[in-house]
């Protein structure tokens, strides 16, 4: 990535949360607002899943640590009587916990492996959660969550839009700092080449650790944003659904990438929501499936990739250049 | 009943789920030795398998054994459209491309088939319902029996075709080097397309057997089975066809075994604990090479 191009990944990610912070001067609708809401939280969820995948790991089964987030927040707040807004961040850890001793198992699986290994684990999580467990989770039943807000304080919907807007850009934040500091240079070199990333004296098995406890982290924060924002949790949580939305919002938008996720989601919640108000139901998933296959075929980079491919066509056209071939990896 | 005839009846039961993992983990197989891809779609294969032995029983009334070929058939065709429209442009990007598109696939054909055929549960009944055969102390639903001598012949059928047909050594040349093959005048391209039309067949068939034996089944019918068929293959090494069958056999052993002795909703996440437990010791999997 270039500079230029960072810059504006940069700048854009920056008005996009301004303007985010402007929304609810601009409607009144309480449904949008709580569009956004989930919309934020879901943010959040790909870019910790995001990543993950920047260090190379793919994760078929990141519903786990968002679920795992969710319970642990939720039993905390309904045992020691916190608030919502400081157990979120313990659940998170737990959930952070429970990623390192994944990442153990996974640490030095390939590809295929790993994502069988944490697809697995998301169902093994919600067995759990359905049997052992029980009297703690209420099994298939769930539990209700404590809300970030009583609803009895005026404009509470406002405060907790704001307080998740928050959240939302200090995660972001978070992973901006690591993407950019050392840990995101050491993920980029064990995700190009492990071999030469651990003749630079990189640790492989560490950083790949660290990397699964990071991503397990921001998603328990996610899942437990989400739970005290619904205010009642179910072992749904743990399904096949959480695990792969993630996936598509990031490679709609674009793989490891800061700014892909928020694009990637953004802009399929705006088609989903759309393609609901037609009044499809199974037609929206089957149309979501197809936008994702046709990004993988044509748009490999995502959607953030979409400016400078248009840059290029347009310079190419303009000289009347023969076609070249793209300078992808 | 004494304690031999339970374990008698979780040892068929193990070999009735064997069955359909072995066939859905040998065309998985067959897809890898060839195109070295893997389709976490490939349950879908045998969600639509299904569901088009259903309908044409529903419509005809055949004898729904009977209609497996078909199935088998019209899921060669779909399979060889997947692999042309999805797969080839994108080989050879990288694995974790693979796994994505694979998602793809599989919210297209889950909610493919739920527009056309409702998600409701649905089920076929066989017109052997109700014979048993006797077995020792057990009595056997012949289905069951039926169900095992046709995955059998199913397997030797491509055994044969493997060994014997000019085709099926093609397909073995390029399983085996994919450039050599080229050199020697081999279309790898087609080879691509045949192989992932018969590993789709054989999702067909697994798909018809798992609901002629009176298993209801739904449009999300195919995504467990087809997981634990990679972990199967995960097991018994990819590419091979042998460790297919066995690590299958084991897989509906073990699967019955821990949903008897540890409850009935063990039995999906008992696959993946043995998994990880295998790749923990070895990270290949059982019988992989260490190259990979």
């Amino acid at each position: 990535m270039d500079h230029w191009q960072d810059k504006t990944a940069k700048y854009g990610i920056i008005a996009t949360f301004a303007f985010a912070g402007a929304l609810p001067f601009l409607t009144e609708s309480m449904f949008i607002l709580n569009l956004l809401v989930l919309m934020l939280i879901f943010i959040i969820f790909a870019s910790a899943w995001n990543l993950l995948a920047y260090s190379g790991q793919g994760s078929l089964g990141h519903a786990a640590f968002f679920g795992i987030g969710a319970y642990a927040s939720t039993i905390i707040a309904a045992k020691s009587g916190m608030s919502p807004f400081i157990t979120i961040f313990l659940g998170a850890a737990f959930a952070a916990l429970i990623g390192i001793l994944i990442g153990l198992t996974c640490v030095r699986l390939k590809e295929w492996f790993l994502a069988m290994v944490t697809f697995g684990f998301a169902i093994i999580v919600q067995t759990l959660t359905v049997s052992v467990l029980t009297p703690v989770t209420g099994g298939w039943d769930g539990i209700a969550s404590s809300r970030l807000l009583s609803p009895s304080i005026p404009g509470y919907q406002l405060i907790e839009y704001y307080a998740v807007l928050i959240i939302t850009i200090a995660s972001i934040a978070a992973i901006w700092y690591i993407m950019k500091s050392r840990i995101g240079l050491a993920f980029l070199a064990i995700r190009e080449n492990e071999l030469e990333a651990r003749a630079a004296g990189i640790d492989p098995v560490r950083y790949r650790l660290l990397a699964f406890a990071l991503s397990a982290y921001i998603a328990g924060v996610a899942g437990a944003l989400q739970i005290h924002h619904i205010g009642y949790l179910t072992p749904e949580l743990y399904g096949v659904d959480n695990s792969f939305w993630p996936i598509t919002y990031v490679i709609l938008g674009g793989l490891g990438t800061l700014a892909g996720p928020i694009v990637g989601t953004i802009v399929l919640t705006i088609i989903w929501e759309g393609l609901k108000a037609t009044g499809l139901t199974f037609g929206r998933y089957v149309i979501v499936g197809v936008i994702l296959i046709l990004a993988i075929i044509f748009l490999p980079r995502g959607l953030v990739s979409l400016p400078d491919k248009v840059h290029e066509w347009l310079k190419r056209r303009r000289r009347k250049e023969p076609l070249q071939k793209p300078a992808d990896d | 009943m004494d304690n031999l005839g339970v374990f008698l009846q979780i040892i068929f039961w193990g070999l009735y789920a064997g069955c359909i993992y072995i066939l859905l983990a040998t065309g998985l197989n067959l897809i890898f030795g060839v195109m070295k891809i893997v389709n976490f779609a490939h349950g879908e294969f045998l969600m639509i398998g299904a569901y088009i032995t259903a309908t044409i029983f529903f419509l005809t009334g055949i004898n729904p054994y009977l209609i497996i070929l078909l199935s088998m058939l019209a899921l060669i065709g779909i399979g060889a459209l997947v692999e042309r429209i999805c797969f080839r442009p994108i080989l050879g990007t990288g694995k974790l491309n693979e796994i994505f598109l694979s998602i793809g696939l599989i919210y297209i054909f889950q909610n493919g088939a739920a527009l056309i055929w409702t998600d409701n549960w649905q089920s076929v009944k066989s017109p052997y319902d109700g014979i048993t055969l006797p077995i020792g102390s057990l009595n056997v639903p012949l289905d069951y029996i039926l169900i095992m001598v046709f995955t059998a012949a199913i397997i030797c059928g491509l055994y044969l075709f493997l060994k014997k047909t000019r085709t099926g050594m093609q397909m073995r040349a390029t399983s085996q080097n994919r450039k050599g093959a080229m050199l020697v005048g081999i279309d790898v391209e087609r080879i691509d397309v045949i192989s992932f039309g018969l590993g789709c067949a054989l999702a067909a068939a697994a798909g018809t057997l798992w609901i002629v034996s009176g298993q209801i089944f739904n449009p999300y019918m195919g995504s467990i089975p087809a997981v634990k068929a990679f972990a199967i293959i995960i097991l018994g090494g990819l590419g091979s066809i042998p460790g297919a069958i066995i690590g299958g056999l084991l897989m509906g052993l073990a699967e019955n075994g821990a949903a008897f002795l540890l409850g009935g909703i063990w039995k999906d996440a008992i696959s993946f604990v043995i998994l990880i437990i295998v790749l923990v010791v070895r990270p290949t999997g059982l019988f992989g090479e260490k190259g990979e």
